[in-house]
């Protein structure tokens, strides 16, 4: 099957590229105090930001390196580049876009999915959103969809009444360094009872080495109000570490609807570790989808706290870990209101001596009456080599909760392989199939471009592995 | 994800008068030393080996934390004990009672903290070769046996703080030895009994070689020097070796005092085809934290683990359990069972661990719970590490939820008052351990306990019905 191996090779170096991009500001290497205070000057921002930002420093250096998952004590905070502008100012159309950085996002098909499909795009090359728009009738229906930084000018009241309220500063070391450096990221607001038809789109690209990306999404979707945020990454190959430190924030209000989908494929040098929380209040029903097929490793367990009554939370986690690769993913929900119902569902893949780990929470608060709860975990070993963990934390606190939690782990089955094969697939073609069939709970859940998209990565990961 | 405990700050200036509360991992006593170690070697007159031995687990004590396992340390509490003036005997008395074994059990031995309170063996089993020795006697009679079993510990639980404590300070210790092809028709009962605010710090070894075949039934009571209001403390191990082939039943009933303080370190080594049956119910204490390790090494080696749990009042109940597969078709089957009222606590820790030598093992855990008041809270982490895909199953399941209303309207349909229909229900729900129990008067007693525990549950809150 040498016409394979070359496709995938062709498909890897597609993604594999790098340009040369004349970089117009960036901070020193490194992270202290001036690093802090030089970002927010550059971004000329109001002083409450400055010392939010100084505030969070002091304590990412209070607070020690997490022991609970191996490989964090291995990061160089002082060789990391914590800002990088690539240009000027936001961009409003396409035809603005700087030549090199327009060749980069053609290379990965922006502007093709955004004329078929999007209802707006924020493109983070780097650390800075460099283009951005929102097609006219969002705006018309008082949709926001724009860079955090521009929100922080252009929307400040509504900024600064939700950011850092659903993950503070002081939640966790990295969460800390993130509302330090951040920049970039998405803003978005729906108002009250408007119902997003089409998903809202970001694709975020790191480039260049040792660059570190902070950014930093808020959204929130006012009462009754309805949407659908999808992310994407693909990064080029390089060979010293990356640090990709982001925090999402998510508030969903009375009644709202919330899906927030990610399809993560850091190239395999970048520490990958995110912290993602949404806050659902009465009513509303906040999703995440999140698939995790690249990165080094990466740390991230999208949390829902379900502070009102009647609010579900719904979290479909997927995982693929390769050679090098350490997915430590799941998921948290925690019940504080009274018949609030979660339900999390994780697969992983783990192969070539990668690590799949599920470390999941599922917290019932005393108060939380007539709770209902699920999770179920599946992993998948393709060999030997590799390792797959399942860490839940059960803690309950009422006593009419209906919880259920189940876990398996397993192989592919030889006697699936000998069928497909039996039907003139190979061993290589009936072993993606089968691995595809097993993720579908999750792609079943993807627009059809991205359910295309993944199913490739899928594949370009099996590939990779077993040609 | 897991909050990882931060070092608690200094209280503030102002407030000094206030005596800090100590921190959950903080141990609760503060008798072992080297003083004491010597003085125990020096009471039992012990060869050099010993002392030895006794000093590196002292040092082993002193270096390793409470809870090593980093996945556990959110779930650690310790400050419901207060033993400040706890401390052992140095010197038991080795005096004894009641030569004859009572009808239907093969061997009884009693320990209590202040000596050997009972001691005899039936004649049939005592021809057969079988051994019911105090671990003196052993080291007395059959030194090079006693060595084997106990220098540098190698049927303790390793990177385990209390287990070194038993090791560094056990003043009471209890062998049960069983040659090789010798089947021992009826139960050995072990008994240990607490009372005053002393210490009492035992091992227990259970050695069944090739082809061996026993049952012991293990109790763990209150006895009439226990002073209501006063806490005393057991800390004890069991350490097991079954041979090729052998066969243990091992059955334990904890039903000390609402002021006794447990902390149980248990580990099995399961050699080839060999097997080995628990039944752990645990009742009393005020504070048990136990930890029971089976270690499948023999190809086709099988565990079968039931434990079940009745908390009520404010006990705190922390059991972990650890298996660990390593031969080839080993198979483990373990259930984790808590009933609670009141405000009692429940931490059910287990962890499955498949080896990349482990090729076709069977492992199954299950973590139930049923909260029957709204203070009560249950924690079920349980957790797979997997190393060997190919596995004929590795999985496992949790639920935490209220009496089944079903089940309840079934029997209410059959005209059962409603609080007998519960109670029906819950003990019906902990009936796998007892039925389990190879002692008949030991499973009546324990049915008594539990029938017990649920009307005294129903008369002082009335919590059980409030369901």
């Amino acid at each position: 099957m040498t016409s394979t191996r070359d496709l995938v090779q062709d498909e890897r170096d597609q993604f594999a590229f790098h340009d040369d991009i004349v970089y117009l500001r960036e901070t020193k290497r490194g992270l202290t105090r001036d690093t802090v205070e030089e970002i927010s000057r550059f971004k000329e921002e109001p002083e409450w930001m400055l010392q939010y930002r100084l505030r969070a420093y002091d304590h990412f250096l209070k607070r020690t390196m997490p022991t609970w998952t191996e490989g964090l004590t291995d990061i160089d905070f002082d060789k990391i580049v914590y800002y990088r502008k690539p240009s000027e100012r936001e961009e409003k159309s396409w035809d603005d876009v700087p030549e090199q950085i327009k060749k980069t996002f053609e290379k990965l098909g922006i502007p093709e999915a955004e004329r078929k499909f999007l209802a707006g795009v924020g493109a983070q090359y780097d650390s800075e959103v460099v283009y951005h728009s929102v097609r006219e009738e969002l705006s018309n229906i008082g949709v926001v969809f724009m860079g955090t930084d521009q929100a922080l000018k252009e929307h400040p009241e509504i900024f600064r009444k939700y950011f850092g309220t659903v993950v503070p500063a002081e939640d966790n070391k990295f969460a800390a360094l993130n509302a330090a450096v951040w920049s970039g990221g998405s803003f978005v607001y729906v108002p009250k009872g408007v119902e997003v038809p089409l998903p809202l789109q970001a694709y975020f690209r790191i480039n260049g080495e040792n660059t570190g990306q902070f950014e930093r999404t808020l959204i929130v979707v006012d009462e009754g109000a309805k949407v659908h945020y999808i992310e994407g990454c693909t990064a080029p190959i390089y060979a010293t570490d990356s640090l990709h430190a982001a925090v999402v924030e998510v508030v969903a209000l009375a009644g709202s609807k919330v899906r927030y989908t990610t399809i993560q494929n850091w190239s395999n040098d970048v520490y990958n570790l995110v912290t993602k929380r949404a806050h659902a209040y009465a009513r509303s029903t906040v999703e995440w989808v999140d698939a995790n097929t690249g990165s080094k490793k990466t740390v991230k367990y999208p949390a829902i706290y379900l502070r009102g009554e009647g609010a579900t939370a719904e979290v479909i986690s997927v995982a693929v870990a390769g050679r090098g690769q350490h997915q430590d993913t799941g998921a948290k929900a925690v019940h504080l209101a009274p018949n609030t119902t979660s339900r999390i569902v994780s697969k992983s893949v783990s192969k070539d001596g990668g690590r799949a780990t599920y470390r999941g929470q599922l917290k019932v608060s005393p108060g939380a009456t007539g709770v209902t709860a699920s999770v179920r975990c599946d992993a998948l070993m393709l060999d030997d080599q590799s390792r797959s963990d399942t860490y839940p934390y059960i803690d309950i606190n009422e006593d009419d909760t209906t919880m259920t939690h189940e876990a398996t782990v397993g192989k592919v089955s030889a006697e699936q392989v000998f069928y497909l094969m039996s039907r003139g697939l190979t061993e290589n073609e009936a072993t993606n199939l089968i691995v595809q069939g097993f993720l579908e709970v999750f792609t079943k859940e993807l627009p059809m471009e991205y359910a295309i998209e993944f199913n490739r990565l899928v594949k370009l990961e099996m590939e990779g592995s077993l040609g | 994800m897991t909050e990882v405990a931060e070092p608690s700050s200094a209280p503030a200036p102002a407030r000094t008068e206030r005596t800090p509360r100590r921190a959950p991992a903080a141990l609760p006593f503060s008798f072992v030393d080297r003083a004491l170690v010597e003085g125990i070697a020096d009471a039992h007159a012990e060869p050099g080996w010993l002392r030895a031995d006794r000093l590196a687990a002292l040092e082993r004590f002193e270096a390793l934390p409470v809870e090593s396992n980093l996945l556990y340390t959110p779930y650690l509490d310790l400050r419901a004990a207060s033993l400040d003036d706890a401390a052992p005997y140095t010197g038991l008395d080795g005096s004894m009672a009641g030569a004859v074994a009572p009808e239907g059990i093969a061997g009884l031995i009693e320990m209590r903290e202040d000596g050997l309170a009972a001691r005899s063996i039936d004649a049939k089993a005592a021809a057969d070769g079988v051994r019911l020795l105090t671990l003196p006697e052993l080291v007395a009679t059959d030194e090079a046996l006693a060595r084997s079993l106990i220098d540098g510990a190698p049927l303790l639980p390793v990177q385990e703080k209390l287990a070194e404590l038993s090791r560094a300070a056990w003043t009471a210790g209890i062998v049960v030895h069983v040659p090789a092809g010798v089947r021992v028709e009826r139960p050995i009962v072990l008994r240990w009994s607490l009372g005053a605010p002393r210490t009492l710090v035992g091992r227990t070894l259970i050695i069944l070689e090739d082809g061996a075949e026993a049952t012991v039934v293990e109790e763990l009571v209150a006895n009439d020097a226990a002073l209501p209001g006063a806490q005393a403390l057991l800390s004890a191990t069991t350490e097991i070796r079954l041979g090729a082939g052998a066969r243990l039943a091992m059955a334990s009933l904890q039903e000390l005092g609402p002021d006794h303080v447990v902390f149980q370190q248990r580990r099995a080594e399961i050699g080839e085809g060999a097997d080995l049956r628990w039944a752990l119910a645990q009742l009393g204490g005020r504070l048990v934290r136990s930890r029971v390790d089976n270690v499948l090494a023999g190809d086709r080696s099988t565990v079968e683990q039931v434990e079940i749990v009745f908390g009520s009042d404010d006990q705190l109940h922390d059991l972990t359990s650890y298996t660990r597969h390593v031969g080839r078709d080993t198979t483990g089957q373990l259930l984790s069972k808590g009933v609670l009222l009141d405000r009692a606590r429940t931490y059910m820790k287990g962890l499955i661990q498949i080896e990349k030598t482990a090729i076709g093992t069977d492992s199954f855990l299950g973590e139930f719970g049923m909260n029957l008041s709204r203070s009560a809270r249950a924690v079920a982490i349980p957790s797979l590490e997997i190393d060997q895909p190919d596995c004929r199953r590795a999985a496992h399941a949790s639920s935490v939820g209220p009496i089944d209303e079903n089940q309840l309207f079934y029997l209410e349909s059959r005209g059962i008052a409603p609080d007998d229909a519960r109670k029906f229900i819950v003990l019906g729900f902990l009936e796998p351990v007892v039925a389990r129990v190879p002692l008949e008067e030991a499973q009546d007693r324990l049915r008594d306990a539990l029938e017990a525990k649920w009307a005294a549950g129903l008369a002082t809150t009335g919590s059980a019905t409030a369901a």
